[in-house]
């Protein structure tokens, strides 16, 4: 759809102000989703994203434009605009490499001309709501939705690389809403990754609606959250959120380049607990956070950013890895044409320790049993983090006793790194569909944990 | 120029899908040309320049709907799309609710939302007022160490709407934004804050000194922060914050998660939920203002709604869909797929916000909040927050890694305080105000 020719001499435009890289980023993407309200599917959507962006590095600026139509004129037009930058100030001028066509690695199928067709989506949202219902007749609502996506990408840069990648996303999500009269409580369960809508033959609607209608009743008779400092034991999968916002922003490379996070300058240190190994790992079989290659064309890698408790790396994109001299580890992600790319994340876990969780419960005098998080936030510069727990209990003298309503913990990212006391042996990837917004931007990533013991965090509850 | 180019891709767009065999369709362009420089250390670091078109569409057949939304403008990649769109509302159940709207905006108003002084804004002035701005910050402080960069957005846009029912509407808009991110060195911590202005003129944006003073003041006030006592006392939500706060008010009086089952605002319409301090209101008439427009995205006129009066919830906030659904008008607040606000905001009082902190013997000053409510079904409210400690009506110390906590209801209920610094500097926007007791969490 794309053709090398075009996009080459769209590198030589974006060049004619001098520069030392460009890249062109093409994608079309395509996405249909359905929606369910009271018992019926009440809306179907289909999206296409097309166009392209171009980029211009320079030093430490970059310059960028995206053009949705593909007329010549106005791609040309998107490369004189992303051109401008290198007029900020004098420089040489620099040629384009001739464009190499590169194989990419292939971490899951994607067919882009029969994909996203058929007419099975409304089936699994009903299969969900009946299932929903049909668990505790104290279940009033449930709002489900599924999203099928497709996304192709073409992407040329200056240094002569040209790679396409086909990139499927399915989604499934449920919220089911229960109320005894007395109070209110909902509960929501997501799944999916980069594969097709069969994904949901082996996840059954009915497994997720159940748990779904679960959290929802169990919150229920839920019990304020505590608030002070306590003891927290992290629930394997969904805890992962952990990492992802306490540890995973804090390494990315512009933050660190910049010297605007807490760990800038800070690799070979010691940063967290000696139990504390974390991955970042763009290669994992259709997980949602994988890529054959991010959106600047290089393959996703496997990364240590902590072992044992030293910071080993940082996550890079290109141009921050051309101006620390490193090189880029695959993590140059955009949310769509209209965006420069930025490093981030892709798959964020910490493998297996050695403790049991039953261990773990036991050894907990009083604290609280984060299951899974239902959203979380960082802010880089000191670490400080802020996490809202999906599904809690409290711990009492080594027993899981009631759930608890709404639990917020807040935090710093080191200091609670630090603070790591056990690792379970249960490692493993959350279900779910998680997405960072990190710039405005929103990416699909994935997140996993072992269950994870900390010794003292802050509870944000009303209850002393 | 680009208005009547709006308009006409619009028309085309319903003259595919009544080819595709839709009965009834709406379709909304939107065309922007979007600005953003970043300066960092004496020099541009991102400058980004582009004009974006987006096509969103509704389409009926047999009493289904379904949606489309695209950025392919070429024939085929718009016929293709449409055409898809219309066979996916086969796969959705009938709703007698979904259509298009009774009441579309019948006369043009106009609302001031375009400055010319922004469309015309020479590139290197726009350059200049980044860097002016990342320079202030660092000459302010001479503890401002480093910076995550300092911006200078503008948009220039138009946004046209067109139904098979005869109704075709269109305005332009723009919008420019300044915001700066200092961060100063706190011994071996770094502190970052953020601050930023904006509006649909740029004079209307406060001046870059004014936001350089603000943001560097709220980085390096915090040094030495601690942690509070784990305590109920009164909790002041500085302007910005009482903003985010305002954001969940407005998603439970949405409509659209009131019908979901998804609200604690569900049955409480006529009844008293705040003080007496608590009118809220949905403004979309409001001349030159960010929420402001003269009709929503599926063409209703925008209104006026008192939202809460003296603290009695009187109405949620409708799109036609949902309004049909829970048998009210539409309100204006349709976004075209979901509910949305014009100006919301909180009445102020006559107090200034140093007025209020010097009449709080004891409390805490909120001004930064981390988190977001995901469950708005209980109306639990928790976040992350950073502020001050107050004694005897001053603020005796910075405070850091603590949670403010409570119901909803109840931090409505008391409400016992209203600042009088209202800024209308987006949409969603309050005075600061108090809460009379609150959970603090922190030691």
């Amino acid at each position: 759809m794309f053709d090398e020719s075009l996009l080459s001499r769209l590198l030589d435009r974006a060049l004619q102000h001098g520069g030392e890289y460009a890249d062109v980023f093409c994608e079309r993407r395509r996405t249909v989703s359905y929606r369910l309200q009271d018992g019926r599917v009440h809306d179907a959507t289909y999206g296409v994203t097309l166009g392209i962006g171009v980029r211009v590095v320079f030093g430490e600026s970059a310059g960028f434009a995206s053009s949705d139509d593909l007329s010549t004129a106005a791609l040309m037009e998107a490369a004189d605009s992303a051109a401008l930058i290198a007029r900020t100030a004098p420089s040489g001028k620099t040629a384009a490499a001739g464009l190499r066509s590169e194989n990419v690695p292939k971490l899951y199928d994607c067919d882009p001309v029969t994909a996203i067709e058929g007419s099975r989506y409304a089936a699994l949202l009903e299969r969900a709501d009946r299932t929903a219902r049909r668990y505790d007749p104290r279940i009033v609502a449930v709002n489900a939705h599924v999203v099928d996506e497709l996304q192709e990408v073409w992407i040329a840069s200056s240094d002569g690389r040209f790679v396409r990648d086909c990139r499927p996303l399915v989604t499934l999500g449920i919220q089911a809403v229960a109320t005894d009269k007395k109070e209110r409580s909902s509960g929501y369960v997501g799944d999916g990754g980069r594969t097709s809508i069969a994904y949901f033959d082996r996840q059954t609607p009915e497994m997720l609606a159940e748990d779904a209608a679960r959290i929802a009743t169990v919150n229920l008779s839920a019990v304020p959250a505590p608030a002070g400092e306590m003891e927290m034991i992290v629930g394997a999968g969904g805890g992962g959120v952990l990492l992802h916002e306490a540890v995973g922003h804090g390494l990315e490379s512009d933050f660190n380049r910049r010297g605007t996070s807490l760990y800038s300058g800070r690799v070979g240190e010691r940063v967290a607990s000696e139990l504390v190994t974390i991955y970042d790992d763009g290669n994992l079989h259709e997980e949602r956070g994988s890529l054959n290659v991010d959106d600047e064309g290089v393959p996703g890698q496997h990364k240590v950013l902590v072992e044992n408790g030293v910071l080993r790396g940082y996550m890079q994109d290109t141009l921050n890895a051309r101006l620390m001299g490193a090189q880029s580890t695959g993590s140059g992600r955009r949310q769509s044409f209209r965006f420069a790319p930025q490093p981030r994340m892709c798959n964020t876990y910490m493998p297996n320790g050695d403790s049991t969780v039953e261990e773990i419960v036991a050894s907990t005098q009083r604290g609280i049993f984060a299951k899974s998080f239902a959203g979380g936030q960082v802010e880089i510069a000191k670490g400080d983090f802020v996490f809202m727990v999906g599904e809690g209990y409290l711990v009492e003298n080594g027993k899981i006793t009631a759930p608890l309503r709404n639990a917020t913990i807040v935090g710093n990212g080191p200091d609670a790194m630090r603070k790591v006391v056990a690792v379970g042996n249960d490692s493993r990837l959350a279900r779910g569909h998680y997405t960072c917004g990190k710039g405005g931007q929103n990416v699909p990533v994935g997140v996993g944990m072992p269950t994870v013991k900390i010794s003292s965090i802050t509870v944000g509850g009303t209850q002393t | 120029m680009n208005d009547a180019r709006a308009i006409e891709l619009a028309c085309d767009a319903l003259k595919l899908a009544s080819a595709a065999g839709a009965e009834t369709a709406e379709a909304s362009v939107s065309i922007a040309r979007r600005f953003h420089a970043e300066a960092r250390d004496n020099a541009i670091s991102k400058l980004e320049a582009s004009t974006g078109k987006g096509l969103f569409m509704r389409v009926f057949r047999g009493g289904r709907k379904a949606t489309l939304t695209t950025s392919d403008f070429s024939p085929d990649g718009m016929s293709d799309a449409i055409r898809r769109a219309v066979a996916q509302a086969d796969q959705v159940a009938v709703d007698e609710f979904a259509g298009l709207p009774d009441v579309v905006a019948a006369e043009a108003v106009d609302l001031a939302l375009f400055d010319s002084r922004i469309a015309d804004r020479d590139g290197a002035e726009k350059l200049d007022d980044a860097i002016k701005l990342e320079r202030l910050i660092r000459e302010a402080d001479a503890r401002v160490v480093n910076s995550s960069g300092s911006n200078y957005t503008d948009a220039i846009a138009v946004t046209a709407i067109a139904n098979t029912s005869g109704f075709s509407a269109v305005y332009s808009w723009t919008r420019a934004g300044r915001s700066t991110g200092p961060v100063a060195l706190d011994g071996g911590v770094k502190r970052i804050a953020h601050y930023g202005t904006a509006g649909r003129y740029l004079g209307d944006l406060e001046a870059p000194a004014s936001v350089a003073t603000t943001a560097v003041r709220r980085a390096v006030d915090l040094f030495g922060a601690r942690k509070p006592p784990t305590m109920r006392m009164p909790v002041i939500f500085e302007r910005d914050v009482a903003a985010t706060f305002l954001d969940d008010i407005f998603a439970a009086a949405s409509a659209g998660n009131v019908a979901i089952d998804n609200s604690w605002l569900t049955d409480r319409t006529g009844s008293r939920v705040g003080s007496e301090l608590v009118t809220i209101v949905d403004d979309g008439r409001l001349v030159g203002k960010l929420g402001s427009s003269p009709f929503d995205g599926e063409g209703v006129p925008t209104q006026r709604t008192p939202v809460f009066e003296r603290g009695t919830l009187r109405t949620f906030l409708y799109d036609t869909y949902y309004g049909r659904k829970l048998g009210a008008a539409s309100t204006g607040n349709s976004t075209g797929g979901g509910i949305g606000p014009n100006n919301f905001y909180l009445e102020p009082g006559a107090m200034s916000l140093a007025e209020l902190i010097a009449a709080t013997p004891l409390g805490v000053l909120v001004l930064d909040t981390i988190g977001f409510a995901t469950e708005h079904a209980s109306g639990t409210y928790s976040r992350g927050a950073r502020g001050f400690f107050i004694e005897n009506g001053e603020l005796a110390y910075p405070i850091d890694e603590f949670t403010v906590a409570g119901q909803y209801v109840d931090m409505l209920a008391h409400i016992d305080s209203v600042a009088n610094d209202l800024q209308f500097d987006a949409a969603v926007v309050s005075p600061s105000f108090r809460v009379a007791e609150l959970m603090v969490s922190g030691n």
